[in-house]
């Protein structure tokens, strides 16, 4: 195994790479000062007064955890910048089908953010179901990512993020896009 | 039957590696059993008690000669010389070396096959009818359909970490063979008033510690709508499926709880999203994989009828093997051959390398090249001419497969239990052979008539046994393993969970236990033509309950 990459440039990846986080994970919007760009529990961010919300010297964005619903952002999501879907143990798959709804059913267009327990043997399926980005921790999805090594698929037999329909197949598979 | 293209062979073949990479970075000690765990079971590799266990899907339980050649050479090389085929369809290895399995996943993918999804909480391998392409009572054949299901199911992004595992098995026939409603979802491929192709759809059927029967929520789906209603329904049961407790987590529970008509409305609220998406199958892509299950042209062998009442006329075990063992094809001049894997006092579903090359030659010869593996882990020829039935019994002798008792008595269904499987309470296997053994004479057998006994070392019911006409759960009492009985149970298309009896009988009692509920039976059925299910139906439990708990007492 290579060694542990230095990820200086911050642990949120995405298809371009690793960059730093701009946002502040804080649970109440006292707890995050002044932070340009903040991320609220859902519970917190739906008591917010719309003003607050859509103040426009700050970004607030929303994390939900697995046994919460989407159905109170739907009428938001032109508006949050940000939707972080937790992950608490890599075995909770719920959040995979809020992220397919929330690209695919409702067309959202800000960041979808993959937070928790994000190991590499579910990079593959975490970018098909619509996330942008990926909080990463665990040490070795961090060395894989770095080696550009997703442990994906070359062809896929779902229609999913990221892919386009095999030529000359049948129409539920796909090929990466990239 | 289905062929691998390009597309196949890549996505295989890239999972293969990956999981080479994984098993030499756990031999080189990078990765610790418990990191490994989750990796390996997406392989089909688990831990048993004695050592690792492949279990190979075999899809929709459909096989060509080449395949069962190469399970019999990776049982000889790999094994101890036999596999056990399992009530999923599936074959099981009970004793490859880890660091073999890369070799052994290389060496089934070079004839299409793998050990995808045969566990974690994932899309399992689709089950079918047996019968499939075959049987004379088809509507149409369910295999293009469970093939359909199993690429789109293969490493789904969104359905990979359900609530628990998820079996679908699928039908066309009125007579169920698949058990579908004991399935999380089961599908009745039918026809509808004008002529139409489509599925009765069942969810939330299942087994284990709280068995129930699947409600039917669609009478009639269109073809076209198969992905996107599956969909709906996965989806329903992702975001909803208890996740706090393992017991309780699988389809079954989130129906019970929810309420069949709420959770339609959920599934079809989900649907109607859904519908008109590219999850919509094309009549030209259904066409295409259809195409690939074609029914062989079987030339007319109209010679056959007599030369078949002429052999049963000199051999009487020949006419009793096919009785019992063969079954009516959709063309008349054929026969659709069961091979039993429960000879009498063996191991119900295993089979060695030299039966399964037996099998292979056979159905090489004389069953169009294909072989079935049946839920009730048997073995199947499903193209038979009538005139080849002699021929294909006397090369099934040599090996002792000719055994006459399909449907019988003595085709025990039975879970690996305590002999392999690390969850078992009790043994599964020798009481199988006990009781075959016990009703082994082809007279008393045959006199008993159809009955279907499955039994299960624990809970979970991988034995089927909520079931089995008569079914034996193993459980544990203060360190003593005792069999409990249920009767009644019945997989088919009126499908019943069966009745606990009361308390259970030691490994010394349970023989003679269902000995006792048989003689019961013998003693009050109208006549031979009324079954043992019938029976039970018609009088209930009492007067076998009377027969296993008030005689033995007043006996003792
Ligand atoms: C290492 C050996 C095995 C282990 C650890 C194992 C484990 C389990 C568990 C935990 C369940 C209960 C699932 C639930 O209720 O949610 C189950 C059910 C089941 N297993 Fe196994 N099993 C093993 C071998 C087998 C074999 C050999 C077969 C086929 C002969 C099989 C077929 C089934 C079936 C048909 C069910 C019940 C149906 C249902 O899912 O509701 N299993 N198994
Ligand atoms: S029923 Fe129990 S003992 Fe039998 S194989 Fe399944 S888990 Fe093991």
């Amino acid at each position: 195994m290579s060694d542990i990459p230095q990820i200086s440039h911050g642990d949120l990846w995405s298809r371009e790479g690793f960059r730093e986080d701009p946002y502040v994970v804080a649970e109440t919007l006292e707890e995050a000062g002044d932070a340009p760009a903040i991320i609220l529990p859902l519970a917190v961010w739906l008591g917010l007064e719309d003003e607050v919300r859509n103040a426009t010297n700050r970004k607030i964005g929303v994390s939900v955890a697995p046994g919460e619903s989407i159905e109170p952002l739907l009428a938001s999501l032109d508006t949050i910048p940000v939707i972080a879907l937790q992950f608490p143990a890599f075995n909770d798959g719920r959040s995979y089908s809020k992220a397919e709804m929330l690209k695919n059913q409702h067309q959202f267009k800000g960041e979808l953010r993959a937070v928790g327990d994000v190991l590499i043997d579910q990079v593959a399926y975490m970018l098909r179901t619509g996330f942008d980005t990926l909080k990463v921790s665990h040490s070795v999805t961090l060395t894989r990512l770095a080696d550009h090594n997703l442990h994906d698929t070359p062809v896929y037999y779902q229609p999913g993020r990221g892919s386009r329909s095999a030529p000359g197949t049948y129409s539920w598979r796909r090929v990466p896009s990239a | 039957m289905y062929r691998y293209d390009e597309f196949d062979h890549a996505f295989v073949s890239a999972r293969v590696d990956q999981f080479k990479d994984q098993v030499e970075r756990r031999l080189a000690g990078e990765l610790s059993e418990d990191q490994f765990r989750p990796l390996r079971l997406m392989n089909g590799v688990y831990l048993q008690l004695h050592a690792y266990m492949l279990r190979v899907a075999i899809p929709y339980g459909t096989l060509s000669s080449r395949q069962m050649r190469k399970l019999a050479y990776i049982a000889r090389h790999y094994d101890r010389g036999y596999g056990h085929f399992t009530t999923r369809q599936n074959l099981q290895y009970n004793w490859p070396a880890l660091k073999d399995m890369p070799k052994v996943l290389d060496e089934l993918a070079s004839v299409e096959m793998h050990a995808l999804q045969t566990s974690g909480n994932c899309i399992r391998n689709v089950t079918a009818d047996h019968f499939a392409g075959a049987a004379a009572d088809e509507v149409a054949d369910p295999r293009p359909y469970a093939e359909i299901l199993r690429q789109w199911s293969s490493m789904h992004p969104e359905f990979s970490y359900l609530p628990r595992k998820f079996k679908i098995a699928v039908t066309g026939a009125e007579r169920d063979r698949a058990a579908i409603q004991v399935h999380d979802i089961g599908l009745h491929l039918k026809k509808n008033a004008t002529g139409e192709l489509g599925f009765a759809v069942y969810v939330g059927g299942g087994q284990g510690r709280t068995p129930m029967v699947a409600k039917k929520i669609r009478d009639f789906l269109p073809v076209e709508d198969l992905l996107s209603y599956t969909t709906a329904i996965m989806r329903v049961y992702n975001l909803n499926g208890r996740r706090d407790n393992k017991y309780k987590a699988r389809i079954k529970i989130l129906v019970h709880e929810t309420g069949t008509e709420e959770l339609t409305r959920q599934v079809e609220a989900e649907f109607r999203v859904l519908k008109e998406t590219d999850l919509k199958l094309p009549q030209q892509d259904v066409d295409a994989i259809d195409s690939y299950f074609a029914p062989p042209s079987l030339p007319l062998r109209p010679e056959g009828w007599s030369e078949l009442a002429a052999a049963r006329k000199a051999d009487h075990s020949f006419s009793i093997w096919v009785d019992q063992n063969v079954t009516p094809h959709k063309n008349p001049d054929y026969g659709v051959v069961t091979i039993s894997l429960k000879p009498i006092g063996g191991i119900p579903g295993d089979a060695t390398d030299a039966q399964m090359d037996l099998v292979a030659d056979i159905a090489e010869k004389f069953s169009q090249d294909e072989i079935r593996v049946s839920h009730e882990q048997n073995l199947v020829l499903p193209h038979v001419a009538i005139a080849d039935l002699r021929i294909v019994y006397d090369l099934l002798l040599t090996d002792g497969l000719a055994t006459a008792n399909a449907g019988l008595i003595t085709d025990i269904i039975a879970c690996p239990g305590l002999d392999y499987c690390a969850l078992a309470n009790a043994r599964s296997i020798p009481v199988a052979q006990r009781i075959s053994e016990r009703f082994g004479k082809p007279e008393r057998q045959s006199d008993i008539g159809e009955l279907k006994i499955k039994i299960s070392g624990c809970i979970n019911a991988c034995g089927h046994h909520h079931v089995g006409h008569i079914g034996i759960l193993g459980v544990e009492k203060k360190g003593e393993e005792l069999y409990q009985i249920s009767l009644g149970g019945s997989g088919d298309e009126i499908c019943t969970i069966g009745d606990i009896t009361g308390r259970g009988f030691s490994s010394e009692e349970i023989v003679d236990a269902v000995e006792t509920i048989v003689d019961r039976y013998l003693d009050i059925r109208t006549d031979k033509e009324e079954t043992f299910l019938a029976t039970y139906r018609r009088v209930g439990a009492a007067p076998f309950k009377d027969a296993l708990y008030s005689e033995a007492a007043n006996a003792a």
